[in-house]
């Protein structure tokens, strides 16, 4: 039984990508109590996902593992993971959220995360976390660096065999467990619902969801992620190390016809950083870059496309007209190369790598009647004094649910965000 | 007793070493299965392991459970460096409930993967060197208590522009005094101007007196005007601000945390750089927008008696400079960064000159458009919309200006976009679209001893980890003072240096790392050397105690001003002083553990 305390908090975070972390440590960190409610079954968001980080090269890992366990840790920080919250609605003394915690079919009480239910299931499923380019079993703990280290049991998949519950030490299996509803009281809330990337398909021109060999970009970060499906880089169709790889930049950003008109801001950056992890993993790889304009604008990054230019990697100012594929399936990329006369080349290369934008994650705001812009991100109410607060007193945005932005500028809203909520509560509560 | 050996432990040391994959980072170079089993048969070490992220969750609870069950009572982990998880793993230890300086943070990403990539068993041999000499050291190292300070609850602010203004609300809403310095005898920094901003097209001084009049009449906040910060003393928990007040008298002001607000100066060219100086027509973007927001005219712009009928603006003047091609001044370094602000200010700028005069012909010639935040494409639209010529110039070369007799110029660029055409455009001025510079603050930066990247910007800890923090505890940065940013990006840099203040504030004491020299009273033989080698004033005297029933003169170490440079314990002959954590033991101990493999 959980106790009313529990259901009450001083700040409920909605996500726990890296700006849900940051701004739960930062207000934990001052004080305050924070309930952080994530609908995937671990804390980290898409971060966690990744490979390197740029400009530094760090793993993703070793920036967001550390967060996540200092959140898992802290005192005052409670975190209701596989959780949905479903509507937020402004009271007199604050929000009242109504949150369903999804079965995990386990009890999450006793488990000990040996993960013997996982060898043991007969069924494999895709892995979303590999963004389909792997396979894990129906029940499984979601990833390495999972917090918590709990499996679920994905209900549409399982097919009842009981191998699970017949090896479970601990006799934790329970299929019949029940989705958890309750509503949780906050002072002040910060939304930090990140972002999608664009679909494969929003482009026809691109073919994006047929050609196999045409990749998204976080598939790429998971080839070249050091837990990544397959270990090393490989091509889908054959499992042929590809020579000759490209970046198609502008995906599905800046781009008036599929209705993605801005600059997702991250791109640029993060094929630049994959085209140096290529370098390094095919040291043989010719990597082309087909780009509009660089846009290296954070501290230190122009520095990282200059060493990207010295390491060999080809940039080449064009914007791709369409793709298609051979009889061995190698896209072929028709380009319009700027720099040499107006023909139009067809230039085949064996892997291709869209640098799809980056879309709201949330179209409905939990029943709150917030501010969008013209592109469905939350609008600040004053970007010039405190770009953290929104049109709905109390409740306050960090991260990408404002628009694309890096990691770093994500970093600094998560503070921006947390600062807001902790004076919100401390003034008017 | 001394804090060398507060706790002679009676039980056996036993040492669990970690080494980490980071991710590929280290184990892709170094062969981390080779040094785990090496060190595995190293003495003393009982538990040497690899797993690849240690930083993990996963990776702490597996040293927390060697401390627990395994009674691992000194550990050692191999992996980045210490300045990003150093306090990670001290955390992990406290959970487990060790000491946390019973641990070592061997760093072989920087210095043996990451700078010895071509050389694979070279990097895997020093990486074992120095995992080496990180167990002689923990072997020699004892639980040390970190050193407690009361934190004064006063926040010092360095400059009011909006940066400033902003963190200085953000604490006194949390309920800490502040002391708002500034050197001009107003607020608002390079934003006191009457121009326009993007992407919400108010005045600049608007968001300067929006912020500005909350500062005056926030009750926590001391506004001081016209100061100018002499010296700062004293360390986290306990600063000393020595400045010069208006009426020029010498003041000082005590506070627990600083943050550094001291912004930007817009790039200034030199004479001859694209002609500036040359003529009154070569103008940077920040002049450019002062004339067009002070002209009346109603039809074109007229400046200097000139009507201005084609504009040229040239992008990356003073940012993205390159070696070889451009130069420049002796003593000045290039400035190979983005300005970040520049594409979409320039933008900005000629969609309100199109605004007032239309019929303005206008080249803009740039290598990439980097109007990158939401709103700002459009605006990029918008421009192309309203017949401004865009050239764009390849990435290594510039465009060349010549005035012509009857003082107009041709500026001509190579122009990529139509398959490398030579543009030549004859226009009646020259707009340069300057970038950001690092506001002058090289006596700050002397005296506090303050980290600078060489771009110049005050240097982070680490852009994700801690993005505000200096490398010096106590002390952040906010707004452009680290890096070009524009308006939103300052105010939300600020908040967080705000929110970093406040919670290092909110506990009522301040733990520092208890690296400093202590004496051992019965090895001192008042000799007084270590006492004029210190450049610490007070944080060495010389004192009578009793030891061993006589009274004699021994040095006494004042813990809140010692800094443990380690300078009295090379002249200390008879090694009496020492720095808890790093002595002379563990320093030899290391050394011959490295010269021996």
């Amino acid at each position: 039984m959980k106790s009313d305390l529990d259901k009450q908090t001083d700040v409920l975070i909605v996500g726990s990508g890296i700006a849900g972390l940051q701004s739960a440590l930062d207000i934990a960190d001052s004080g305050l109590n924070v309930t952080i409610i994530e609908r995937s079954p671990s804390i980290g968001g898409k971060m966690i996902s990744l490979s390197k980080v740029f400009p530094t090269l760090d793993c993703a890992s070793c920036i967001t593992t550390p967060k996540m366990a200092a959140v898992a840790n802290h005192p005052r920080i409670k975190t209701m993971t596989y959780t949905e919250v479903n509507t937020i609605r402004k009271t007199a003394d604050g929000f009242d959220v109504d949150v369903t915690q999804k079965p995990r079919f386990i009890n999450e009480d006793e488990c000990i995360s040996c993960k013997k239910c996982e060898q043991a299931c007969p069924v494999y499923v895709d892995d979303n976390f590999e963004y389909g380019l792997g396979v894990k079993k129906a029940i499984s703990i979601p990833f390495t660096n999972a917090v918590p280290q709990l499996p679920v049991l994905e209900e549409n998949h399982c097919i009842r065999c009981g191998a699970c519950a017949r090896v479970c030490p601990k006799d934790c299996i329970d299929y019949l467990q029940e989705p958890i509803p309750q509503t949780i009281k906050a002072k002040a809330v910060v939304a930090a619902t990140g972002f999608e990337i664009a679909s494969m398909g929003i482009k026809p021109e691109y073919q994006g969801e047929t050609l196999t060999n045409v990749i998204s970009s976080l598939q790429a970060e998971r080839l070249l992620a050091p837990h990544g499906p397959y270990g090393k880089v490989l091509r889908p169709s054959d499992g042929k190390i590809p020579d000759s790889i490209a970046y198609v930049q502008c995906a599905s950003s800046r781009d008036q016809s599929i209705g993605i008109p801005y600059c997702s801001r991250v791109c640029c950056m993060y094929a630049i950083k994959q085209a140096m992890l290529l370098a390094g993993a095919l040291p043989l790889g010719e990597i082309t870059i087909y780009y509009m304009d660089i846009r290296a604008f954070g501290k230190g990054y122009e520095q990282f496309y200059a060493q990207a230019r010295s390491m060999g990697i080809n940039f080449v100012k064009a914007k791709v007209a369409k793709i298609s594929e051979d009889v061995d399936r190698n896209p072929i990329v028709r380009i319009d190369r700027q720099e040499e006369g107006s023909i139009p080349q067809d230039i085949t290369h064996d892997l291709v790598v869209l640098s799809q934008g980056i879309l709201p994650s949330r179209k409905d705001f939990f029943g709150l009647d917030i501010t969008l812009n013209e592109f469905g991100f939350v609008q600040s109410n004053s970007p010039t004094y405190s770009p953290a607060k929104t049109n709905i007193n109390g409740l306050f945005v960090a991260g990408v649910i404002k628009g694309p932005k890096d990691i770093p500028d994500t970093i600094m809203e998560a503070g921006s965000a947390a600062i807001d909520a902790i004076n919100y509560i401390r003034e008017n509560l | 007793m001394s804090l060398l050996n507060t706790v002679e432990s009676a039980e056996p040391k036993k040492i669990a070493v970690y080494v980490c994959h980071c991710g590929g980072n280290i184990s892709d170079i170094i062969d981390v299965k080779k040094v785990a089993q090496t060190l595995s048969q190293y003495p003393q070490v009982s538990i040497a392991t690899e797993y690849a992220f240690m930083c993990s969750s996963n990776g702490q609870d597996m040293v927390i459970n060697d401390i627990t069950n395994q009674g691992v009572n000194r550990v050692v982990i191999a992996a980045c460096s210490p300045a990003l998880h150093e306090t990670t793993f001290r955390n992990a230890l406290k959970r487990a409930g060790l000491n946390i300086y019973l641990y070592e943070h061997v760093n072989i990403r920087e210095q043996a993967s990451w700078v010895h990539k071509q050389d694979k068993d070279g990097a895997t041999h020093k990486a074992i060197a120095l995992i080496k000499a990180g167990v002689e050291k923990i072997i020699r190292q004892d639980a040390l208590d970190e050193i407690k300070i009361i934190a004064n609850q006063r926040v010092a602010i360095v400059g009011g522009g909006i940066a400033g203004m902003r963190a200085a609300l953000s604490c006194a809403r949390a309920g800490l005094k502040v002391s708002l310095f500034e050197k001009r005898s107003t607020l608002g920094g390079n934003l006191n101007r009457e121009s326009l901003i993007y992407p919400t097209n108010q005045t600049a001084q608007s968001v300067v007196d929006q912020l500005g009049s909350e500062v005056k009449n926030n009750p926590n906040i001391d506004l001081l005007l016209n100061a100018k910060i002499v010296s700062v003393n004293g360390f986290a928990g306990s600063f000393q601000i020595n400045f010069i007040d208006l009426d020029s008298k010498e003041q000082t002001i005590g506070s627990g945390v600083i943050i550094l607000a001291t912004g930007f100066d817009h790039y200034k060219p030199y004479e001859g750089e694209y002609a500036y100086k040359t003529s009154p027509f070569i103008v940077t973007l920040p002049d450019f927008t002062k004339i067009l927001d002070q002209s009346a005219q109603p039809k074109a712009l007229l400046y200097e008696g000139k009507t201005i009928k084609n504009i040229a603006f040239i992008h990356c003047v003073g940012s993205r400079q390159m070696d070889g091609v451009d130069t420049p001044l002796e003593g000045k370094n290039l400035n190979e960064y983005c300005s970040r602000v520049c594409c979409t200010s320039a933008i900005f700028t000629i969609n309100n000159l199109k605004i007032k005069y239309p019929n303005t012909g206008i080249f803009d010639i740039y290598s990439d458009m980097r109007t990158y935040g939401l709103e700002h494409e459009s605006l990029y639209e918008k421009a192309s919309k309203n017949d401004v010529l865009f050239i764009r110039r390849p990435l290594e070369e510039r465009p060349q200006i010549e005035q012509r007799p009857d003082g107009t110029f041709n500026v001509t660029s190579t122009d990529v976009l139509s398959w490398n055409e030579q543009i030549e455009a004859n226009v009646d001025m020259v707009v340069l679209v300057t970038g950001m510079v690092p506001s002058d603050i090289s006596d700050l930066v002397d005296n506090m001893k303050l980290p600078r990247s060489t771009d110049g910007f005050l240097q982070e800890v680490h852009l994700k980890l801690r993005p505000v923090e200096l490398a010096n505890k106590g002390i952040y940065i906010a707004g452009t003072s680290q890096g070009p940013m524009d308006v939103i990006e300052t105010l939300n840099a600020a908040n967080t240096a705000g929110v970093k203040a406040v919670s290092l504030l909110s506990l009522p004491e301040i733990l520092m790392d208890p690296f400093i020299a202590v004496v051992d009273d019965d090895k001192c033989t008042g000799c007084g050397l270590c006492i004029s080698e210190c450049s610490y004033d007070g944080a060495l005297t010389m004192t009578d105690k009793i030891v061993n029933g006589k009274t004699k003169k021994v040095a006494q170490v004042n813990g809140a001003l010692c800094v443990g440079c380690g300078a009295c314990v090379a002249v200390c002959q008879p090694r009496a002083i020492q720095v808890a954590g790093w002595t002379l033991d563990q320093f030899e101990a290391m050394v011959d553990a490295i010269a021996k493999e």
